[in-house]
């Protein structure tokens, strides 16, 4: 096994790969606003991921076995959220909260004993015959090219799909949409449990390929800055991607300039990849990105 | 809303048995809390039952990590003291209908401004330096919760996404700071401030870790109260958020309460980010605070709109997590096991909540 350098690497290829996590949670979450439900559980659901999928990967030496095991462990937390959304309407920020508290409490729980383990994660593509001499592609690991393929499958979805349209539809008003006969609690509930399956797979990534360690909350908000970005990223998956590439982007920066000069100040570094987050939804917000929103969606985030 | 006011109204006019019927109604606050006790009790005992632990032995260890001797109701108030203040910090921006979350990064901000006054000032009398140093803490609370508030005023950024994001910087900051210029040369490499002087520290009562600080969490949630019940300007926020057309008839403005409640809420939650440098350690090092605010968000969400109602949640929520220790010791369970039991108590409110209004509908 060879731990993945981020200096080593090209930063194309190492943008790529800290772009990873954050983009499955991104689509997660897109899939889950577009149907007009925001989950702030985003954050538990890629913790729970990371740690169930680092657990089985320990376990089982497969991080395939991982990576299906952590989008499971997602989803069966994404189902609190639905369930507490739609069947007692709860207020939709305060069950998010909730369900981050549990999988943060519950994964620092499962992964009290993973500590300090070590495991073997996906292999580079270069290593495999399809992927040896293919430029960028031999550097990153599988995960990597599904989240590229999840991004335009999910485009295709949403955009050329019928049940894609009713999806949008249901986002943009429950009320015709119950109108026309169809089942909105069940279509926002099959997106918000799609999305946690997306959101745990993104925390799986993140234990068991990019890090390839377990640790406490390792997530570090990349859930919440998922929320933050959807909104950059205007509900549109295509564009999930930029957005993603860009946090990604700051991170990789970020360690390539901490392993230049290795003073303090390298510690102020580890701001830039919210502060990019931040400055990037700021200025979405000037640009009334609220408008392209789905409707539903305004009742929750504008009121 | 009116659920939650028939507990405290006087049934005057309804007489004994209609105020019995009102509180045992499925939608009466009383019926709302016994539903929510029962189903954190379940939700709970499941859990520990799925750990292979007695749900019955975890209970009493709960109970008596909490509140079942003199040193566990010490311990819980100790913890309490952050979670009340952010709990207030959480609750004045609601008077609003803003859902902020940022109470978390206020009050590190606020343990990084006044940290610089009491480095600033150096060895100087307890009566000014206190003060001097709780003062800056709630101006670097306030300019944080301020620049959230701006955020969402000026440029309609969701005050939920712009506080938990920017929850994440100060930390940062901190780190850095340890590391870096405020470190002392004299630590051996652990990454800490110097030690505060005599004058920056609170004094400790009964012979446990009971502080000052806590006194002043509670005479600051009932000062709270009062302006927010007693003075024309708890009026005007609640005109604010429930009519906000008719308000902005009155010259009322939204922008402007906003900056206000979040900067308020800011040094609330930056006091009580000093407060806990001052207590713990007596200076400034990575990990101040974490969870504080999450666990006060979740007591001003539990009490809702009455501020004094704060006081007794939040010792039940400083409980579950000074329990902790206890779960740890009798029950061989990690501690982060108290952050699962409160976001299932979390969920309960939740869903007991829900389950009202779902009859309410129907009726």
């Amino acid at each position: 096994m060879t731990s993945f350098d981020v200096v080593e690497a090209g930063l194309a290829v190492a943008t790529a790969r800290a772009a990873t996590p954050l983009l499955w949670a991104l689509l997660g979450e897109t899939l889950g606003q577009r149907a007009g439900v925001v989950n702030l559980g985003t954050e538990g659901q890629m913790l729970i991921g990371a740690a169930t999928a680092f657990g089985v990967t320990s376990a089982s030496g497969s991080p395939w076995l991982g990576f299906v095991a952590g989008a499971f462990a997602g989803v069966t937390l994404s189902s609190l959220h639905a369930a507490m959304c739609l069947r007692f309407r709860a207020n939709q920020f305060a069950s998010g909260l909730a369900v981050w508290m549990i999988g943060f409490g519950l994964s620092s729980y499962l992964g009290d004993k993973l500590v300090g383990e070590s495991i073997t994660g996906f292999r580079e593509l270069g290593a495999t015959r399809f992927g040896a001499r293919l430029p960028f592609i031999a550097h990153v690991t599988p995960t990597t090219l599904l989240g590229f393929a999840a991004t335009l499958g999910l485009g295709l979805f949403l955009y050329r799909t019928r049940s894609g349209l009713t999806l949008r539809a249901v986002g943009e008003s429950r009320a015709a949409a119950r109108a026309a006969g169809v089942r909105v609690d069940l279509v926002q509930a099959l997106a918000l449990l799609a999305g946690g399956a997306l959101s745990g797979a993104g925390g799986a990534v993140l234990s068991i390929d990019y890090a390839q360690t377990w640790a406490e909350g390792m997530t570090q908000g990349r859930g919440l800055v998922a929320v933050g970005l959807v909104i950059v990223a205007r509900w549109n998956p295509y564009l999930a991607l930029p957005a993603a590439l860009l946090f990604g982007g700051a991170e990789a920066l970020v360690l390539r300039l901490q392993s230049a000069g290795s003073d303090s100040s390298a510690h102020l570094l580890h701001m830039l990849p919210y502060l990019t987050a931040l400055f990037v939804l700021v200025v979405s917000c000037l640009r009334k990105t609220h408008t392209t929103a789905p409707a539903e969606l305004r009742t929750v985030l504008e009121r | 809303m009116k659920s939650v006011l028939a507990l405290g109204a006087a049934p005057s006019a309804v007489g004994e048995l209609g105020a019995w019927r009102r509180l045992t109604a499925p939608n009466s606050a009383l019926m709302t809390l016994l539903k929510t006790i029962l189903l954190f009790g379940a939700a709970s005992a499941l859990l520990f039952a799925c750990l292979k632990r007695s749900p019955w032995l975890a209970f009493q260890t709960l109970w008596q990590g909490s509140f079942g001797s003199g040193f566990a109701l010490s311990e819980t108030l100790v913890k309490a003291g952050p979670v009340l203040f952010c709990a207030l910090a959480t609750s004045l921006p609601a008077r609003l209908g803003l859902v902020s979350v940022g109470a978390e990064g206020q009050l590190v901000a606020g343990s990084i401004t006044g940290t610089a006054a009491v480095l600033a000032l150096g060895d100087v009398r307890k009566v000014v330096l206190l003060p001097v140093m709780l003062l800056a803490g709630a101006l670097g609370g306030a300019a944080y919760g301020a620049l959230a508030g701006a955020l969402r005023a000026r440029l309609r950024v969701n005050e939920t996404i712009g506080t938990l994001l920017l929850n994440y910087l100060p930390p940062l900051l901190v780190v850095y700071l340890v590391y870096g210029p405020w470190k002392d040369p004299n630590s051996l490499g652990w990454p800490a401030t110097i030690s505060f002087p005599d004058g920056a520290r609170f004094a400790s009562y009964f012979g446990t870790r009971v502080h000052a600080g806590i006194a002043l969490g509670v005479v600051v949630t009932l000062t709270a109260h009062v302006l927010l019940v007693r003075t024309r300007w708890g009026s005007e926020l609640a005109l604010l958020r429930e009519g906000p057309l008719l308000a902005r008839r009155a010259g009322l403005s939204f922008e402007r309460a906003v900056l206000w409640v979040m900067a308020l809420g800011g040094a609330i939650a930056g006091v009580a980010g000093m407060i806990e440098t001052s207590v713990l350690e007596s200076r400034l090092q990575a990990g101040i605070g974490t969870g504080a605010g999450y666990a006060g968000f979740l007591v001003a969400f539990l009490a809702r709109r009455d501020l004094r109602l704060v006081l007794p949640v939040t010792l039940v929520v400083a409980g579950l997590g000074a329990a902790g220790d206890n779960l740890q010791l009798n029950l061989e369970l990690p501690s982060s096991i108290t952050h699962v039991l409160e976001g299932l108590l979390f969920a309960a409110t939740l869903v007991a909540r829900g389950s009202t209004t779902k009859q309410e509908e129907a009726s």
